[in-house]
């Protein structure tokens, strides 16, 4: 005998039927967003862990290779006295040419290019090493041997991802507005639309709640339908990214691969933007509705 | 609360009412009506018979004096213990205000709905009230397909389904003919008997001069009461038959009188 289980033909209105695809592209721009924010978050904190304590000393080749291991020598002797200096390692050759392979391609495996010295230091922790004097104590000792500090780049590298994901935080506040205005939005004309049948229950003995519950529950199902198929769009999109980066050369690129909480997250964001919208069309019927009699 | 309140199922004191800055339609309205008394509300159109049962039924707040319901100061009432009130009157909508998209079933559900009753309970006594106003073929019927008669039989159904302490009809006859009229006065006067309070605003003179209850008349925004024995209304006892028992008792009892004993 019952026929409907809402009293108002929310279901019929032309007007939320474009809610589903909105709410779909906003989840897909979300999820995107989200995704790039959690990738930077985890190359971020990798190079940041990876930077702490440690620098290069470069020993550039003399004109003549047979002093080259004196060269090195004397660096090590340097850096064996600097008391900031936790332990320290020389690159082996073939390390080397590894290194250069992206630039160089098969021709880094030649054994003619005069290639420098590089030595890997490890800073004691918490130790505050001044580069620029190490710098110049190697370079009266060893003419052509500089320090690259790493920390420097890679600060600004950091720096960068941080403003990168604030970005992204920022974009995701954008869509979560953009949400919450579409959804006052159509709620408020299905508040115009239907206000004859709200009058009727309210004058019947109804709630507001029992009003906005059925505006509520619409924009849930509104909400959580159009995020699934935004999820669907979603999915295949950041694969494909993740694929294709994984065919290019990855030394040049961050790792982009999510892990299976990276998804988790993703996932439910459908859920959370069905539940913003199922919110803020409870909010605006029983603030419309708390300035009636 | 005065005894007077608590006796009183509406209570109005030099109550004023205008829309915006237009001249006051209602002006200086001062009545109180017992619970379980029957009113015929009259006067000539645009006298404000609605605009009054609006203020009755809480959807237009007076623009000066106090209106009392149940007992209750609306003006102090919280606004969230209104609900609660509302569903204790009962009302008949001129303009009947079925919801278009609900079969005849749901209309007459909604209110118990709304006030959360089980579904197997309202499912007996709206098919029971449906049959009994003669729609009982078209329970699954929507407003639009209905004439103008069974719509306002639905709203009458809907109005009395809860059994509201108090009734306001606002024509409720002005669609059905003769036959169908006396029929749901007797409704009317059941609830009556039962301790419904009712009020029914009409302009059929014939009607209320055969009912015998008393009047009140609205006269360009003036209110008097006439008939009842003092300036409050008369109660018609319950055991009794009304003012208007002659004119329901006579040869017409073949039916139309239903026993809301059974009904609710």
């Amino acid at each position: 005998m019952f026929t409907r289980r809402s009293d108002l033909p929310l279901d019929k209105d032309a007007h939320s039927r474009f809610l589903p695809w909105l709410i779909a592209f906003m989840v897909f721009l979300a999820i995107m967003a989200m995704a790039g924010m959690l990738v930077l978050n985890a190359t971020a904190s990798r190079w940041d862990q990876g930077i702490r304590g440690t620098l290069t000393v470069q020993v550039m080749p003399a004109e003549d290779p047979a002093k080259d291991d004196a060269r090195l020598q004397a660096v090590l002797s340097v850096l064996a006295q600097t008391p900031e200096i936790d332990s320290y390692e020389t690159l082996t050759d073939d390390k080397l040419l590894k290194l250069l392979e992206p630039w160089l391609g098969p021709a880094s495996g030649s054994r003619d290019l005069p290639l420098p010295r590089l030595v890997d230091v490890e800073l004691k922790t918490g130790a505050d090493l001044d580069a620029e004097v190490l710098s110049r104590r190697l370079a009266v000792r060893v003419p052509g041997a500089s320090v690259d500090d790493h920390r420097i780049w890679l600060k600004r590298l950091v720096r960068l991802i941080q403003t990168v994901e604030g970005l992204a935080t920022m974009v995701l506040a954008f869509i979560a507005l953009a949400t919450v205005g579409t959804v006052v939005f159509t709620t408020r004309t299905g508040l115009d639309i239907h206000r004859e049948a709200i009058e009727v229950l309210h004058l019947i003995g109804a709630q507001d709640s029992y009003v906005a519950g059925q505006f509520a529950s619409r924009a849930f199902s509104l909400g959580l339908k159009g995020g699934f198929f935004g999820l669907l769009l979603a999915v295949p999109t950041l694969l494909g990214i993740g694929y294709l980066a994984q065919q290019m050369d990855s030394s040049l690129l961050p790792d982009v691969t999510l892990g299976l909480v990276h998804w988790s997250v993703l996932a439910g964001l459908p859920l959370v933007v069905s539940l913003i919208a199922m919110v803020t069309a409870r909010m605006t019927v029983m603030k419309t509705l708390s300035r009636m009699l | 609360m005065t005894t007077d309140d608590s006796e009183n199922v509406v209570r109005f004191e030099n109550v004023g009412l205008r829309y915006g800055l237009g001249p006051e339609v209602l002006q200086d309205v001062t009545f109180s009506l017992p619970a379980g008394s029957f009113h015929f509300l009259v006067g000539d159109s645009g006298a404000g018979k609605s605009s009054l049962l609006k203020l009755i039924y809480l959807a237009l707040k007076p623009s000066r004096g106090l209106i009392s319901l149940f007992g209750r100061d609306i003006a102090t009432t919280p606004r969230r213990e209104l609900p609660a009130m509302r569903r204790r009157v009962g009302v008949v909508f001129q303009e009947f205000r079925l919801l278009n998209h609900l079969s005849a079933f749901d209309n007459v559900a909604l209110p118990l709905r709304v006030a959360g009753v089980r579904k197997s309970d309202i499912q007996k006594h709206v098919v029971e009230l449906l049959s009994w106003v003669g729609l009982k073929d078209h329970l699954d019927a929507r407003p639009p397909t209905l004439s103008g008669g069974q719509q306002q039989r639905v709203s009458i159904a809907r109005a009395v389904i809860s059994r509201p302490k108090l009734l306001l009809a606002d024509e409720p006859t002005g669609n059905v003919d003769d036959r169908m009229a006396m029929r749901l006065l007797h409704l009317f006067e059941e609830l009556n008997k039962l301790g419904t309070t009712v009020i029914i605003a009409t302009h059929n003179s014939h009607l209320v001069e055969k009912m015998g209850f008393p009047k009140m008349h609205l006269d360009e925004g003036w209110l008097e009461i006439v008939g009842a024995d003092t300036d409050r209304a008369s109660v018609p006892p319950a055991s009794e038959p009304g003012p208007g028992g002659g004119l329901l008792d006579d040869g017409d009892d073949d039916g139309t009188r239903p026993d809301l004993e059974k009904l609710f």
